[in-house]
């Protein structure tokens, strides 16, 4: 099958990016857009722009039929999803299925085992792949406090009903075990209406890493190598980088294998990322799988020289892998980071606003991912994040020298922006040296928003001098009372 | 001619004037001789301020100046003290709820008119996926509710206005 029209169902930075990688292949491309939508790069790019509707601009983003039906309706013979909105959603796959439309990723059944924490786990499990040690109450009540001390200290107690860190207590010796079941299941039943525990191993000062993975849905999986995602603000990614700081090449090797092996288990196909939780003692486990291209993606492209969406074009196509594993190399080093309408200093709230100037930077190793178009404007109908600024460096001081240059001159004026964060993480000492953990920017938030220099006598006589209404009415004052001028109004 | 700036929260109130050869930027901190040149790429100025040059990027909004410099972004709110004066007899600042950050209103529970008590709740916003009850500030009647059920606000929008108490 050959794929010669693509409509991509998503917006913004990806929906920009999916696009260009198409259009370089020859094939007429379509993009989504809500009736109240900014005009973005996206719908520069693409051949044909779809107006999409629904009563938010996200409801219209996940509105199945009208997508299926846009596809059809345009006579595109694949969707691709992006990430976010329908990317991980069966019944989306199932639909594009049944109108004879292709889907750029895995099959629905590989959706619905990964989409489904419990059985991914399982499966995963099963199969010998390392999961942290756990127990869960539901199984067998009566053994309940025996296989939780079998899954070591310390243990993390969790209510099988919560969320949000609510009623989890954390359990460093074996003689305080069942007075803190006892104090997790009041808890739970406070917070939830749900006594029900489970406990899993605690890691210490963790590490995010997750394996790129690419497979032809015939067995055949390879890897792109891991990313490091340590750096989080409440739970989502900031920074990304390949490789990663804290592996040796034998455990880069393990975790990479692993991945893939997991990948192989599920004949996946097209792109996906295994995610690990890494412990300080070199112990990692399987967290997650995520069936879709990530955000952090480029970092893998900028240190492997591959165009993951046109690997993922190929696959679709059913071309199968460009490449074995030996020709996939992991060269210098990429850090992405993610450019956010917030306000770090006020707990990360999400900033709106015009977008009065707009200069991104260029240079050498430097790519931008950009979802946002001078003299737009931000709202808060969608995630924060407005472009990714990704960077290439032979070795990693020299991606973190580019990545500050290159951030300290990524000009957005006119809505508040993280830039500025950014950049006091890229100075972070324990940033530079690789120590870092997914509590790294909660540890560190006071350093990372101190105030700077003062400059407010530069920033007040700026302001004053380009208000044009005063300086016009400071220079209609006759001259000889100019100086005094203000005393007098 | 005055002008109130608002730096990180902080207010400093000034007044520029000329002296035939420069502007003067008056500040309670003393005067500062300035003079701004537009040069280079969109929005490029330099600034020539107490004795120091810089270069910066900059681009004025209707209430607030952004200005690049050094690889920062600052904000800098300009108030009018003349509006603010104007603006007066629209009431104090406890006459208001603010919104604490942008987002969408769920659900209103009171109308103009309603006589409300202080920690009454008034409406519900969502913002970033969590919901928060905004109270009356204090006892008195609901003058004014500028959004509706549905609509989204920016951050600091007045959400409910209050009947000025008499003084």
């Amino acid at each position: 099958m050959t794929i010669s029209k693509l409509l991509v169902a998503n917006r913004g930075e990806i929906a920009a990016r999916v696009l260009r990688t198409a259009n370089a292949h020859g094939l007429a491309t379509a993009v989504l857009r809500h009736a109240s939508e900014q005009e973005g790069p996206a719908h520069l790019i693409a051949h044909e722009v779809v107006t999409i509707d629904g009563p938010t601009p996200v409801a219209a983003y996940l509105d199945i039929p009208q997508i299926v039906e846009a596809a059809k309706r345009i006579g595109a013979d694949a969707v691709h999803p992006g990430y976010g909105f329908l990317s991980e959603n069966a019944g989306f796959v199932a639909a594009l299925e049944k109108a004879g439309v292709t889907f750029v990723g895995p099959t629905s059944e590989v959706i619905d085992l990964m989409g489904d924490k419990v059985r991914a786990r399982a499966f995963v499990e099963e199969r010998g792949f390392p999961v942290a040690p756990s127990a869960i109450e539901d199984d067998d009540p009566a053994s309940f406090v025996e296989r939780a001390r079998a899954v070591g200290y310390p243990l993390l107690i969790k209510p099988s009903a919560g969320g949000g860190g609510k009623g989890m207590r954390v359990v460093r010796e074996d003689s305080t075990l069942e007075t803190e079941i006892e104090t997790a299941r009041r808890e739970g039943e406070r917070y939830f209406g749900d006594g029900r525990l489970f406990v899993e191993r605690y890691i210490e000062r963790p590490r995010h890493i997750e394996v790129q993975v690419m497979g032809d849905g015939q067995g055949n999986v390879v890897h792109f190598w891991e990313r490091e995602c340590s750096i989080q603000r409440r739970f989502q990614k900031i920074i990304e980088e390949t490789p990663s700081p804290a592996l040796t090449p034998e455990q880069r090797d393990k975790i990479c294998e692993t991945a893939a092996g997991i990948a192989r288990a599920v004949k996946y196909r097209g792109a996906g990322t295994v995610e690990f939780i890494y412990a300080q003692d070199g112990a990692f486990y399987f967290l997650e799988m995520n069936t879709r291209l990530q955000v952090e993606h480029p970092v893998t492209e900028m240190v492997t020289g591959f165009d993951l969406v046109a690997e993922q074009l190929r696959v679709a196509a059913g071309d199968g892998l460009s490449a074995v594993q030996a020709d996939i190399p992991q060269n210098g080093n990429s850090i992405e980071l993610r450019i956010c309408a917030e306000d770090a200093t006020a707990d990360f709230r999400p900033a709106i606003g015009d977008i009065l100037l707009l200069d991104e930077p260029q240079g050498e190793g430097v790519r931008v991912d950009s979802g946002i178009l001078d003299g737009g404007k931000v709202t808060t109908d969608f995630d924060p994040m407005l472009s990714k600024l990704i960077v290439h460096g032979r070795d990693r001081a020299q991606a973190i020298a580019r990545a500050r240059q290159a951030v300290q001159n990524y000009v957005v004026l006119g809505v508040t922006t993280n830039t500025g964060y950014l950049d006091a993480i890229l100075a972070h000492p324990d940033f530079a040296s690789g120590d870092i953990s997914t509590g790294f920017l909660t540890e560190q938030s006071e350093t990372l928003t101190a105030p700077g220099e003062d400059v407010s006598d530069l920033l007040m006589a700026a302001a004053a001098l380009s208000d044009e209404r005063l300086v016009s009415e400071v220079m209609q004052i006759p001259e000889m009372h100019r100086k005094m001028g203000g005393w007098r109004n | 001619m005055r002008r109130i700036f608002q730096i990180d929260g902080e207010e400093t109130e000034t007044w520029l004037a000329h002296d035939g050869a420069c502007f003067i930027l008056n500040t309670p901190d003393g005067a500062i001789p300035c003079q701004l040149e537009a040069a280079g790429a969109k929005g490029g100025h330099v600034l020539r301020a107490n004795g120091k040059v810089r270069e910066l990027r900059l681009a004025a909004g209707p209430d607030a100046t952004f200005v690049h410099m050094n690889g920062r972004v600052h904000e800098i709110r300009r108030i009018d003290p003349a509006e603010r004066l104007a603006g007066g007899d629209s009431g104090s600042s406890d006459d208001r709820v603010t919104a604490p950050m942008p987002g969408v209103v769920v659900s209103i529970a009171v109308k103009p008119g309603d006589q409300v008590n202080e920690g009454q709740p008034l409406l519900v916003i969502e913002s970033m996926k969590l919901e928060t009850t905004l109270t009356a500030p204090r006892d008195g009647v609901v003058a004014e509710l500028p959004f509706a059920e549905g609509d989204s606000f920016g951050l600091k929008d007045i959400l409910a206005q209050l009947v000025p108490e008499e003084e």
